[in-house]
Formats: C-alpha cells, structure tokens, sequence
C-alpha cells in the first residue's frame, strides 16, 4: 500500500492510495469522518434570551459552530463524574443589542480552544435585546453527532485511466469533455489527456469518438481521497489520526478474538 | 438567520453572508461565489436561496 500526497494545506488535502482494495478505503473514510475526536459545544446554558430565534436554534447554532481542537490536552472518555479541566471547556456569550452576535464574541475559559472561524454569525439583536449563555465544550465522536465530525465533504474515487488507442484528430472529445482535460496536440495531430485525474468517468468522449478509439476506466486498486478540513484541526493531520484510530480499533479486535 | 452550515456538506458557508450580501448588490453572483470560495452547488444554494427574516419578526418580539 502506498500514499501519495497530491496536495494538502490547512484546510484541504487530496491524496492518492494505491495497493488498496474498497474495502480499506472505505474504513479509512469512515475512520477519518467518525473516529477522530473534535472539539464542539455540547451544553448550553441560556440565562436570557431576547432575539427572534428561538432558545433551542441558538443552542443548535452554538453547536455547529467549529472550535479549534487540542487533542493533547483534553481526553475523550474522562473519568471524571461532574466534567473537570481534561474534559471540557466552558465559554461565555454576553452581547447587548443592537448587534449582530458573532462566533468571536465566544469568551472561552481555554486561550487555545476558540471558534475556527471568527465571522459566523449567530443572531441579530435588535435595540434592547440581550443574549446571555454559558455554553460546555467536549470532545466527541463524528459518529455520535456531525458536529464532531473533522471533515467535510470527504470521499474517493477511483483513480480514472483514459487510453486513446485510435485518432484522427477530429478534436470531437475534446469539444464535449466538461472538465476540459483533453486537447489535440498540434504536431502529432492526436489528442492527449492534460490531468487524468480530473476525469469524471462521464464517458462523452467515447459516445463523441466515432472510430470507437479512446476509451475512459478507472483503476480499481488506487483510490483518490479528497476532504476538507471544517477549521478544527489541520487537514493534513486527520487521516493520521484516523489511521491511529484505526490501527488501535483493530489492535482491540484483535485482542478480543484471543 | 443564514445556517452556520452548508445542509448536504457541512462546509460553514455563514461566514461569508454578510460579504455576499452586500457584493451581489452590485456583482454578479456566480462571480462573488467564486470569488469567496464556495464551489460545490449545494454550498452555493445556500446562499442564494436565504431570505433573511430577523428584521420581518423584530417587531412582534
């Protein structure tokens, strides 16, 4: 099995796995969209609340909002009773309208554990309104609520091959291709695929091709992964963590079976 | 109020209302979607599709 990085920043990251069978890519998806632990608002406390929405929105709202998450100072399954300083964070929202309440205006009890992004809107207090909530952030699991889920649009595909075994030139593929890959080259007056890995496997170039010579597959051993990062923790360090996860899920498999 | 999220992705597409809102007015959409980087379609119904209702209900509080 082997791993190559197409790109990756802080937010978004592309990769390719090959030697791999759907089966592991499949977990490997999974693990990264429910097994890594994130941080997010789970209890809210709300002492006034004067806006149009109502209380239960703005808990919702509060509980999607991204915090960035540290993993090494905060533990999943506490063991403590009451919630205690390695398991969770309180925060604090006090805002007198008129005004609109952002994400940023969380004040947290941690420097560290702060909302990944600074511009989401909350509510809009009109004059004489007034927000007041204390709000608890844990750990959880993506597979126990979407809020703790890392990644956002995270998926594969297989990688896609394009084999051109007859051309004349015609340049018909290239008119109807909608990702634009295709492109006759000039001096050989033969079409030549620019980046295969965009293809979408839509086939129109071979309903196009009228010699029946170009022909789009997939290779079924190396998968493309694609995900983005909501802001609490770095892209390139998610699949990581799942395959820790991972790694220690099937250790305890293993165990068990003993 | 604009969701925090995208529904079908999850992307946080609420951060970036108040800047469209006040674009649109003047640029084409598509343009100023592109622009903030909201590229899926369901991102970008998001946006296009949200009638903000707080100033309608502000005066029955």
């Amino acid at each position: 099995m082997e791993i190559e990085i197409l790109e990756v920043d802080d937010r978004e990251g592309r990769f390719m796995l090959s030697g791999s069978t759907a089966a592991f890519s499949n977990g490997l998806r999974r693990g990264m969209m429910a097994e890594v632990p994130t941080m997010a608002i789970d209890d809210v406390n709300i002492y006034e609340n004067g806006s149009v929405l109502f209380d239960e929105q703005i808990a919702l709202r509060l509980g999607l909002i991204p915090l960035v998450t540290d993993l090494d100072s905060y533990v999943l399954n506490c063991d403590c009773e009451e919630g205690c300083t390695s398991c969770q964070v309180s925060m604090t929202l006090n805002v007198e309208g008129p005004a609109v309440v952002y994400s940023s205006d969380l004040v947290s009890s941690d420097p560290n554990i702060i909302p990944a992004e600074d511009k989401i809107p909350i509510v809009e207090l009109k004059s004489g309104q007034k927000l007041y909530v204390e709000v608890v952030a844990r750990l959880g699991l993506g597979k126990n609520h979407a809020k703790w889920q890392p990644v956002v649009a995270c998926g594969y595909k297989n990688k896609p091959v394009i084999t051109i075994t007859e051309c004349d030139g015609c340049g018909e593929c290239v008119e109807v291709c909608p990702k634009g890959i295709l492109s006759i080259d000039e001096s050989t007056n033969k079409v030549t695929v620019s980046d295969e890995i965009e293809c979408s496997l839509c086939k129109l170039c071979e309903k196009a091709c009228y010699l029946d010579g170009i022909h789009a597959g997939s290779k079924e051993d190396v998968f493309i992964f694609r995900y983005e990062s909501d802001g609490s923790l770095p892209a390139d360090k998610i699949p990581l963590l799942a395959v820790k996860q991972l790694r220690e899920k099937a250790e305890q498999f293993i165990e068990g079976l003993k | 109020m604009i969701p925090v999220r995208c529904f079908t992705c999850g992307k946080i597409i609420s951060n970036v209302w108040e800047e469209y809102r006040e674009r649109v007015k003047k640029e084409e959409s598509a343009k100023v979607l592109d622009d903030l980087g909201i590229k899926r379609y369901c991102c970008r119904r998001m946006l296009i599709t949200h009638v903000p209702l707080v100033d309608t209900f502000a005066p029955y509080q």
